[in-house]
């Protein structure tokens, strides 16, 4: 019995993501929001509660074209070179 | 041989699919190398040819795959090619396919076909135009849905996030009736009249219209307005498009008055639509109710061009309407049939 596979591999095999930091203790967040209602806010808050605990501070803004479009390279690259931990994901 | 429990036995294989996580609940039609090279001649395709890729996911989709999974789905070879230009209109940046493929308010991908190779290839404008029945209709869309299934990640419960989602995920498929007011829908939108084309379209609420006693526009239209701005529409927070799809008796009204299409679209943006405080009543807007919002309409179409207007179906005085998904967070991509079946 011959079952055909009709799924396709990912693209790029193999993502790797950079380690978590072990401290919050003065780095620089970034900020990804979605356009879904009150997301904006609720990152802003977060971020003002990480800023008051850990000295955080935020230096990347980011404001997709919406929840539905993917980050452009553009973002990514300010993100990669502009902060060291990124807050995104705001769902319903 | 096709004895129960072999290699050969054709409910295994179907079993077998199903233990895979490869179906959409429906049993498949079991491929076979040979059934898969048909198909991918019923387009003219080699296997490793791009269809698109949804980059977001991570996902290309490649002709091989697009073949296999429309063998599974029951097509003919010869709806390869529709099979890939929609599949390729999902692609389109435009379409932004991530937002109507997973959001909770699961849509069903409707398929617009243009052109003659819908009447070459059987796809069903007339009658139970969105029903079952017809061959092309129901495997064509359902092709296309075990591709966002099985190869652009959109399984349910995963990066399909739907609360209800609709029938119409399993397929939906229908051509324009060659009977017409006005110019087809695709010439509408820049192609020839001698193309052939798909118009992927994301909605996921389907309201059948009925007005039989009107013989003039505006009280047809009223009734589609009504339906396409409804207090739960997602439209409420931010333009999209809406989708009419005219029933033969009702566009002989439209016709009989002589309006256009652009009429008939100007109309309907001009009055779907409430009053601020009837949305804020409900919830769909943050504010307390003040005596200015009582008497302030809030529109939920922005421009004529993005209601779209399709005839289709039978007898009888139905229309259908389609509320789009989300905001303008995908738009309608309509995609030239390229290559016609061998």
């Amino acid at each position: 019995m011959k079952i055909f596979d009709p799924t396709s591999k990912p693209v790029d095999a193999a993502v790797t993501l950079p380690a978590r930091p072990a401290s919050l203790r003065g780095l620089r967040i970034g900020l990804v929001e979605n356009k879904k209602v009150n997301s904006s806010a609720i990152l802003e808050k977060l971020a003002e509660r990480l800023a008051a605990r850990h000295g955080t501070t935020v230096t990347v803004r980011n404001s997709k074209r919406s929840m539905s479009h993917e980050i452009d390279d553009a973002a990514i690259a300010a993100l990669r070179g502009g902060a060291d931990v990124v807050i995104s994901g705001i769902g319903d | 041989m096709n004895e129960p429990g072999t290699a050969n036995d054709p409910a295994a294989l179907i079993e077998a699919y199903y233990e895979a996580g490869f179906t959409d609940g429906l049993p498949v039609v079991p491929p076979s190398e040979t059934s898969i090279a048909a198909m991918l001649a019923g387009a003219g395709l080699r296997g490793d040819e791009v269809i698109g890729e949804i980059r977001g996911r991570n996902a290309r989709v490649t002709a091989d795959k697009v073949a296999l999974n429309a063998v599974m789905a029951g097509c003919l070879p010869e709806y390869l090619p529709v099979v890939v230009a929609a599949v390729t209109g999902l692609c389109h940046p435009d379409f932004s396919y991530h937002g109507p493929a997973s959001s909770t308010g699961g849509s069903a991908m409707v398929l617009i076909v243009n052109g003659s190779l819908a009447e070459t290839l059987g796809i069903n404008s007339g009658h139970n135009a969105f029903g079952q029945g017809h061959r092309a209709n129901a495997t064509i869309g359902r092709a296309v849905r075990l591709v966002m299934m099985n190869v652009m990640n959109t399984k349910p419960g995963f990066l399909d996030r739907a609360t209800f989602g609709t029938p119409g995920k399993y397929s939906f498929c229908f051509a324009e009736r060659p009977e017409h007011p006005w110019e087809p829908f695709h010439v509408s939108r820049g192609f020839a009249a001698t193309d052939s084309t798909v118009t992927v379209y994301a909605s996921n609420s389907l309201h059948q219209v009925f007005n039989q006693l009107a013989s003039t526009p505006e009280p047809i239209l009223a009734c589609y307005a009504d339906a396409l701005c409804n207090l739960g529409s997602p439209n409420v927070l931010g333009f999209n498009e809406g989708l009419v799809v005219m029933g033969f008796e009702h566009a002989e009204v439209m016709r009989a008055a002589g309006w256009s299409r652009r009429d008939v679209q100007t109309w309907l943006v001009e009055h779907a639509r409430r009053r601020v405080a009837e949305f804020k009543r409900a919830g769909r807007l943050t504010g307390d109710v003040t005596p200015a919002d009582e008497t302030a309409w809030r529109y939920v179409y922005e421009a004529p061009e993005d209601i779209l207007i399709v005839c289709a179906g039978g007898a009888g005085s139905w229309s259908a309407c389609l509320p789009g998904w989300g905001k303008k967070w995908t738009r309608s991509i309509t995609t030239r049939i390229d290559k016609e079946p061998a």
